[in-house]
């Protein structure tokens, strides 16, 4: 019971700790270092979109093989971000459709402008070259221009063809030159065309490069020149500017912002469950705490009762000394009160038995006594009466053989004499007084013999280690016992030839006494009771049989118990059948019971026959005591 | 001595001492016509054909034991005298003599001759004149109705309780019932008093009041007022002075203490009946004559003074019998 108790406490400890730390989880699922993690990696991944994109249009001719191999590095990082922000641990696939839709889209589109940098590559490097050369060749034109003018106008064409060469090197640097420019490298071509002289150049223009100008003045192939490099160049450039546009056109910053902000809202959603939970956890710790605190309370009421007791038993302790010196005392006193009621017991059943002896005796020697005493009273009187008729006689026979006597004296002396004689009549009365007399003296024998029994039987004459007949023991304390077995109980003796005992024989008689006044009154009416004898080789061997109610198997083993009785209260001490043990055993003897309830009880005593000497007298040892007690 | 007159009285000795018989036969055979019987079984076999006046009997013997015998005999034989005589009884005994065998005397072994020939005489008186009051019964039973017409239901005569405990006198009126008055007295003047004032039928004591023995004022009770039957409850019961107040007192039950209320209303119940027919009959007064003491016993604490008392006490009974 209190083991399931246990275990269920322990399922519940269990649980709780599993909420909390689901709870817990459920707070902690979003993790800032992950998320600034990934807000870093869109950041990267923007800063190496602007990066490309600034390699792509800032490339120079002057730096053409740098910049392709920048833009190769830089392609590299933005590979590895890529993968990062897509495929790495802490990518953002997988959080939401939305976030994977925005994802998808920003990676096809930077894929796109991969490939297209990818494809334009060689058309850029050529593009670039071209415009570079066609650059370069500007100046050498423009020169050419300014050559060929003429004098006058040579200040204006050189100012103009000067305008000419900024235009044209400013919209070839521009990464993406004014929609104007083109136009105004236009115009200021048309106004050098313009400055040109009337259709067959005047000699001036033979000043210049006199030798060719067979159709076209100088001037005008020269503005010619120029013009068709300008052209090249604005060509050039317009095609790379669109190259420019369309792979800067790509909305990579769009997407990825679009990104950000669907990884944001899925961030701002996860922040959102975990507030919640996080609300949940503040009621669970709340309601976790209250079951602390009440099951703090109640360990502290309980500590509080453990202190009392430790209290109360540090206190017990101090005073145990005290208590254990009084408990002693008590104990000690209780002891010798018990020793005191256990002797008075002792006593008590002494004195039971001799009392129950002298019912007995009292009654065996009152009865002869009775009529012994009444006897000798009859025969007193009888003898006045014998005496009477005696004298009477005597006086007639001293009356007839008196000479002076008359004869009515002697007739009246005979009668006299004669009627005493026939109302006495003597011959009965002599008879009756010499029956009365030995009836007297049969009584007298019987107390002589009751009385030398009762010595033999306390054999306080004796030496307490005596020679004894064991069977002439038995006959004695049977004698003591006739007035308990003689009206009711038929006793059967079978007495072996039996060696003498070494044995105490008082004592020995008081067990005999014992065990037949205990048969006596085992026997409710009329019964039996066995008396056998036997000689062993070293001992001898006494059974004494009754036929009275027997007692149970537990009785049996207690009967030699001190103090234990089937007795009623107050009729015996229960001392009887201890005593007896405690004879037999400091005899070296041994007491052995069988019974059956309803049919009898055999007392089997076994005595050996010479005591054994240690330390003394074993016997004689034993004998103090119990007559002390 | 065999042609005796037809009213020599019949006396039956049993003792399983063969000897003992002897000796009664030497000392009675002259005066009485004896029986004798070694066993209670053979003394029952011989009531069964021979009524007897006087039975004296030994307490233990083989087989039946005396009062065993006499309360059987009782039955048998309801008018003869019964006489325990025996060495050695214990109490129980001799309560058992008492209430059992309602018997005249108990007399101890050895026994003086004189004596046991005057209890045997005295048993012997008595049982005539018992055996005379039944032969009367049936023709004086109207003179007997009249007398007791005259006296208003002898159970409205009171119960006297002597005894040191004042609680025992209520005890023992809820045991009885309202049909019995009690008296209690805590001491033998007292006693005496309320004897003077009340109709007192059964007196009931313990066997000493303020530590004297009430066998003298019980004995002198009986002496002269035989019509009060006397019922011992005590419970310091000693079989010397259980011998004393039969011999003496003539109690007719003896009952210890703790009072057992059955027991108690069975006793006293029977102890006014008793007292109807002793007031009834005076002649049968006889059968519970007390002997007197040897010497008078000192009575201390009133002296012979209240035994005269006693003595000179109103005898309601006679008066109204009379």
């Amino acid at each position: 019971m209190k083991k399931l108790r246990q275990v269920f406490f322990a399922l519940l400890a269990v649980a709780a700790i599993g909420v909390l730390v689901f709870l817990l989880r459920m707070t902690q699922s979003v993790d800032a270092d992950l998320h600034r993690s990934r807000l870093e990696r869109i950041q990267v991944v923007g800063n190496l979109d602007v990066l490309l994109n600034r390699q792509f249009t800032g490339s120079r001719v002057s730096s053409l093989a740098d910049s392709v191999t920048d833009r190769s590095g830089t392609t590299g990082q933005l590979d590895t971000a890529l993968n990062a922000l897509d495929k790495d641990v802490g990518a953002l696939r997988g959080l939401t459709p939305e976030i994977d839709k925005a994802l998808d889209a920003f990676l096809d589109t930077i894929e796109s402008k991969f490939e297209l940098a990818f494809d334009s590559e060689a058309r850029n490097t050529l593009l670039t070259q071209r415009l570079i050369n066609s650059m370069d060749a500007v100046p050498t034109y423009a020169d050419a221009v300014t050559t060929a003018a003429t004098d006058a106008q040579r200040e204006e064409v050189r100012n103009l063809t000067m305008q000419v060469k900024t235009e044209i090197v400013n919209f070839g640097v521009t990464p993406t030159p004014p929609a104007a420019a083109a136009g105004n490298i236009r115009a200021l071509l048309e106004q050098l065309q313009a400055m040109a002289p009337p259709t067959p150049p005047p000699a001036p223009v033979a000043e210049g490069e006199p030798q060719f100008e067979p159709e076209d003045p100088p001037f005008t192939k020269a503005v010619k020149g120029l013009r068709d490099r300008s052209e090249e160049v604005i060509a050039d450039k317009t095609e790379l500017v669109a190259k420019l546009r369309d792979f800067l056109d790509r909305p990579t910053g769009a997407q990825l912002q679009a990104l950000e902000q669907a990884y944001m809202a899925w961030h701002e959603s996860q922040v959102a469950v975990a507030n919640q939970y996080r609300t949940y956890l503040a009621a669970y710790a709340a309601a976790l705490l209250l079951v602390l605190a009440f099951l703090g309370f109640r360990l502290a009421r309980s500590f509080r009762e453990i202190d009392r007791a430790n209290a109360d038993l540090s206190h017990a302790n101090e005073h145990l000394e005290e208590q254990v010196t009084a408990r002693t005392k008590d104990l000690s006193t209780a002891l010798q009160d018990l020793r005191a009621s256990q002797a008075q017991l002792v006593q008590s059943e002494k004195m039971a038995s001799l009392g129950t002896m002298v019912a007995g005796v009292a009654h065996e020697i009152n009865t002869p006594l009775g009529y012994a005493r009444s006897n000798t009273e009859i025969v007193r009187n009888s003898l006045d009466d014998l005496r009477g008729l005696i004298t009477a006689q005597d006086k007639a026979l001293t009356l007839m053989t008196s000479q002076n006597a008359s004869d009515e004296e002697v007739a009246g002396a005979l009668g006299e004499a004669e009627g005493l004689r026939a109302t006495l009549n003597p011959a009965e009365t002599m008879e009756d007084l010499g029956n009365l007399l030995k009836d007297t003296d049969f009584g007298l024998v019987q107390i002589a013999d009751l009385v030398s029994s009762l010595k033999d039987f306390s054999r306080v004459d004796r030496s307490r280690t005596d020679l004894f007949d064991i069977n002439s023991g038995i006959d004695s304390a049977l004698k003591i016992a006739n007035n308990l077995l003689k009206t009711r109980i038929e006793v059967v003796r079978q007495f072996g030839e039996l060696p003498q005992v070494e044995c105490s024989p008082s004592q020995l008689n008081q067990v005999f006494l014992n065990l037949f006044t205990n048969a006596a009154q085992a026997i409710e009416g009329e019964g039996k009771i066995y008396i056998h004898t036997t000689a062993e080789t070293d001992g001898v061997v006494v059974r004494i049989l009754d036929t009275g109610c027997g007692m149970t198997e537990e009785v049996r083993a207690r009967i030699f118990e001190p103090f234990f009785t089937t007795k009623a209260v107050g009729k015996g001490t229960g001392l009887g059948l201890s005593i007896v043990f405690r004879i037999i055993e400091e005899h070296g003897g041994r007491i052995d019971v069988r019974s059956t309830v309803g049919k009898g009880s055999e007392f089997v005593v076994r005595l050996p026959l010479k005591q054994k000497r240690h330390s003394g007298d074993t016997a004689g040892s034993a004998a103090p005591e119990l007559a002390a007690a | 001595m065999d042609d005796v007159a037809p009213a020599k009285a019949r006396v039956l000795f049993v003792d399983d001492e063969p000897r003992v018989l002897t000796t009664m036969r030497m000392l009675f055979r002259s005066r009485y016509e004896v029986f004798f019987a070694e066993s209670g079984q053979a003394a029952l076999d011989l009531l069964k054909t021979q009524p007897v006046d006087v039975i004296v009997s030994d307490q233990r013997m083989p087989g039946m034991t005396g009062i065993e015998m006499l309360r059987a005999a009782r039955d048998l034989n309801p008018n003869a005298m019964r006489i325990l005589l025996t060495g050695y009884s214990d109490l129980n005994a001799i309560i058992g003599s008492i209430n059992e065998g309602e018997i005249f005397r108990f007399v101890n072994k050895p026994w003086m001759n004189d004596d046991l020939s005057t209890t045997v005489a005295r048993a012997v008186a008595a049982a005539k004149a018992s055996m005379a009051a039944a032969a009367a019964a049936a023709p004086a039973s109207t003179e007997n109705a009249d007398s007791a017409s005259v006296q208003p239901g002898a159970d409205a005569a009171g119960v006297l309780v002597m005894d040191d405990d004042p609680r025992v006198p209520p005890q023992i009126q809820t045991i009885l019932g309202p049909t019995f008055k009690v008296y209690g007295a805590t001491s033998m003047n007292e006693a005496v008093e309320q004897l003077e004032k009340n109709q007192i039928g059964v007196v009931i004591s313990d066997t000493r009041v303020q530590d004297h023995p009430v066998v003298s004022l019980i004995g002198t009770l009986k002496q002269h007022h035989p019509e009060l039957v006397s019922v011992i409850l005590t419970d310091r019961a000693d079989a010397g002075s259980a011998i004393e107040l039969i011999n003496q007192g003539q109690i007719y039950r003896f009952i210890t203490k703790p009072i057992h209320d059955s027991q108690c209303k069975i006793a006293v119940n029977s102890a006014v009946r008793q007292h109807q027919r002793l007031a009834a009959s005076p002649v049968l007064q006889q059968r519970y004559e007390v002997e007197a003491p040897a010497v008078p016993p000192p009575v201390a604490a009133g002296g012979t003074g209240l035994l005269d008392r006693v003595k000179s006490l109103r005898s309601w009974v006679r008066r109204l019998g009379s």
